[in-house]
């Protein structure tokens, strides 16, 4: 029973670090530990390393919380009962043999001889941390301590400090914890919740005592706070481990998806990119159903039928069921100026993560001059592509009439009434020549021209803008300048291909 | 069968199974092999190519000596390749044959819905096992003994098909419309999939599976699989073989070279006597190692110095 809850439990650590574990999987890993135990770590790992995570990114995850999931077991299960009350009274034993032979402590008790060996070194190591300034008090009385949490400390009862600790846990509901950067806030909480300040202004005071007992418990004072610190830290690590969900990732993916994409910080765009990823999936999987029906192997009978009479009704020449769906074609073409390239970039993202519904994309970035970059896609991965696109076409100023003439010279003739054209561009054009009779023609060839502009429909048609030129010529005219807004285009538009 | 659990009875016992079969594997690949055996589940075997995803069923299959059944997937592959289908032809020939049995079968019979009466006395003749042609699955299923399964690179395959393999996966039978459900009939067979990661695989096939993830080996087990294959391969060479090949991998290169590619090597150089590598025997061989001519050509400019850290 304690095992299945040790299991339960990682699998929820599992869970919240974003790993999917589904309840047939819970089962097996159960049959899996049933196999193999828990003796073996590596052994364990292994094992669950297959039953567990399905993805080569699931399996680092899987690898990194395994580690500190039963790390954390064993110092909670195995060693602390002892740890914490050894080590305490090790620190003073420490701090005692440190300071010469030992009248012994008068709080520490009598400690067997080999724990304390231990200890020494422990707090020595302790001792690395601590201000180089404190002084050697030698050992001696100690006074006694008034706040109440000095007094718990100086109690030296694991128990009872660990249930304080989990009480003040409770008052302060250290189960809501959602997002890591918690994990300090939330430490601070329950450590003042334990009554901090009065301990440290007690430790203040003691340490500015002229009384020599009063000045060596301000130091056992200190380090225990110390200890409890790491304790505390420890405690919230796990409560994080445990309840914190994905609402933090979903709150911030929320968030992303109706940011302005303009202003995506670098930093996020890891995350944005799998938002992307993940939204692209979600389209696919509604729209894969609607592909070919293809070489299906039905028999189609009327045709069979038909094609034999003149064999006087004797079955041999069969037919089978198959549609043939033309394959419509995409052309994306994408300013990649300085001021839009980054909506150019999460678009091209968005369109090559579709590839599995998305009949043939073909791709165009220009600035001033237009060029093709489908090879560019084709050859290398998506980031790869997108980021040597905005450096080799990005920068310098817009000319869309330029773009659309080159447009017409190279690929005009492959447009053709299946062909969807999608234009990514602020219509910005400098006060040059707008060539909006070239998009006309384009207008006339295709079956639709879709225009996503990423301004605020307020900015257009102001200054050099020449949406209204332009937007005559389009099917259809969108604002487009956040994932939310790409979804909903891309999305009708796979709705439209089909 | 005693045998097969014998040698599933442990991790161990599998890897020593697998080493006398001139399979090298970590303990990672044995224990996926374990808990399939054991927990009766199909294991999805992912990595890059060459790692030996396909070797590693057909080494198993040879281990607990059960008949190998493979099917290819490829694009628009689909129930009829990949489960069974109906004799057409045998179908019409038999329509065919049987026209006049069937005038003596109506014979008398008043009216159409008399004679329609008869025909349906007959049962589904002719949509009875005897017409059926079992493919791949079908087969493994009524494998009596048992076999191992290979679904080999299902990342090929159209997502569909995906769906139609769900069932066989987790309850190990089949269900035919004319005949009702078939199921495996004494052992289910083993079952491994590879995938070469060109698509990702749906959650719904990936949770009915164990998941291993097979990369490139490190350098001390390569020079053990080197050593298993072609032990023809002086130790030195060996190692430094291998020890360039891990080089290699670290380069930004359009293909990397997989075990296969190792072992292609390590025969080359065995043919043509070579105790050590030096630059110009490298030079010769590259294209041995590296499958794209861009490949070559970046990589020709870094042998000298590669080959000086390898042998110094």
């Amino acid at each position: 029973m304690t095992m299945d809850r040790t299991i339960s439990n990682f699998i929820r650590a599992l869970r919240n670090a974003d790993v999917r574990v589904s309840t047939a999987e819970t089962l097996d890993a159960l049959g899996a530990v049933e196999l193999v135990g828990y003796r073996d770590k590596a052994y364990l790992k292994r094992s669950l390393a297959t039953v567990l995570p399905k993805t080569v990114d699931e399996k680092d995850t899987f690898n990194a919380c395994f580690d500190q999931f039963f790390d954390f077991q064993d110092v909670r299960g195995e060693q602390s009962d002892s740890e914490l009350n050894g080590e305490q009274s090790e620190e003073q034993d420490a701090e005692d043999s440190e300071s010469g032979d030992g009248e012994g402590g008068s709080s520490s008790g009598e400690e067997p001889k080999g724990k304390k060996k231990k200890s020494k070194s422990k707090a020595k190591k302790n001792n690395l941390y601590e201000e180089e300034e404190e002084a050697d008090l030698g050992p001696g009385e100690v006074t006694n301590p008034k706040s109440s949490l000095g007094q718990l400390l100086m109690a030296n009862d694991r128990v009872e400090l660990s249930m304080a600790m989990g009480a003040a846990g409770e008052e302060i509901n250290v189960r809501d914890i959602k997002i890591f950067t918690q994990k300090g806030l939330y430490s601070r909480r329950i450590m003042d919740a334990m009554g901090l300040p009065d301990l440290n202004r007690e430790i203040g005071d003691l340490r500015t005592s002229p009384h020599v007992p009063a000045r060596r418990l301000g130091q056992q004072l200190k380090a225990r706070r110390d200890f409890l610190r790491e304790q505390v830290r420890d405690y919230v690590e796990k409560q994080f481990l445990l309840n914190a969900d994905v609402t933090g990732k979903r709150l911030r993916e929320e968030l992303l998806r109706k940011v302005k994409l303009s202003n995506v910080e670098h930093r996020n765009f890891r995350l944005i990119q799998e938002i992307v990823y993940k939204m692209a999936k979600k389209l696919s999987a509604l729209h894969s159903r609607r592909k070919k029906i293809f070489k299906r192997g039905a028999l189609n009978v009327p045709r069979t039928l038909r094609h034999n009479m003149s064999y006087d009704g004797a079955i041999f020449d069969l037919h089978w069921k198959s549609v043939k769906v033309d394959r419509p074609k995409v052309f994306a073409i994408c300013d990649v100026s300085g001021s839009v390239a980054n909506y150019a970039r999460f678009m091209l993202m968005f369109l090559y993560s579709l590839d599995e519904v998305m009949p043939k994309v073909r791709s165009f970035a220009f600035s001033s001059d237009l060029a093709e970059v489908t090879e560019l896609f084709n050859r290398n991965k998506i980031e790869d592509a997108i980021a040597k696109t905005l450096r080799d076409y990005g920068g310098g100023s817009t000319d869309y009439g330029q773009a659309l003439l080159d447009f017409k010279k190279n690929c005009l003739d492959d447009v053709d009434n299946r062909t969807t054209i999608i234009i990514l561009g602020d219509a910005r054009n400098n006060h040059g020549e707008a060539h909006a009779e070239v998009l006309k023609e384009i207008y006339d060839r295709s079956k639709r021209v879709i225009w996503l502009n990423p301004e605020a429909k307020l900015a257009w048609n102001t200054g050099d803008s020449e949406m209204r030129k332009y937007g005559a010529y389009s099917h259809q005219v969108e604002e487009c300048n956040s994932l939310m807004h790409l979804e909903r285009v891309v999305g009708n538009l796979l709705k439209q291909i089909a | 069968m005693g045998d097969i659990e014998k040698i599933a009875a442990s991790v161990a016992s599998l890897q020593e199974s697998f080493e006398a079969h001139n399979y090298i594997c970590s303990e990672q690949i044995a224990t996926a092999v374990f808990l399939a055996y054991q927990l009766r589940k199909p294991i999805l075997i992912e990595g890059p190519p060459g790692v030996g995803k396909t070797e590693l069923a057909k080494t198993a299959a040879e281990m607990f000596a059960l008949p190998l059944i493979r099917l290819q997937c490829y694009e628009g592959l689909d129930e009829s390749k990949a489960i069974y289908e109906w004799k057409y032809g045998k179908q019409l020939l038999y329509t065919q044959v049987l026209k006049e049995a069937l005038d003596e079968v109506l014979q008398g019979a008043k009216g159409f819905t008399e004679s329609v009466k008869r025909l349906h006395e007959f049962g589904d003749i002719f949509f009875s096992e005897e017409f059926l042609e079992p493919r791949p699955l079908l087969k493994a299923l009524k494998e009596e003994n048992g076999c191992v399964l290979l679904i080999d690179e299902i990342d090929k395959a159209d997502n569909e098909f995906e769906s139609l393999l769900l069932e066989i996966l987790s309850d190990y039978q089949v269900s035919i419309p004319e005949i009702g459900t078939v199921k495996a009939i004494a052992e289910p067979p083993m079952v491994f999939l590879t995938s070469n990661n060109t698509r990702e695989i749906s959650d719904a096939l990936k949770r009915r599976c164990l998941h291993l993830y097979i990369p490139f080996p490190d350098s001390d087990i390569e020079q053990r699989i080197v050593a298993a294959r072609i032990p023809e391969v002086p130790p030195a060479l060996r190692r430094q073989l291998v020890e360039f090949i891990h080089e290699l991998r670290t380069l930004d290169l359009k293909k990397q070279p997989a075990i296969s590619e190792t072992i292609d090597w390590a025969r080359t150089l065995v043919l043509l006597h070579a105790e050590a590598l030096d630059p110009k025997l490298v030079t010769d061989t590259l294209n041995v190692i590296l499958k794209f001519q861009e490949d070559i050509e970046n990589v020709t400019s870094e042998v000298n110095s590669i080959t000086a850290r390898i042998t110094k």
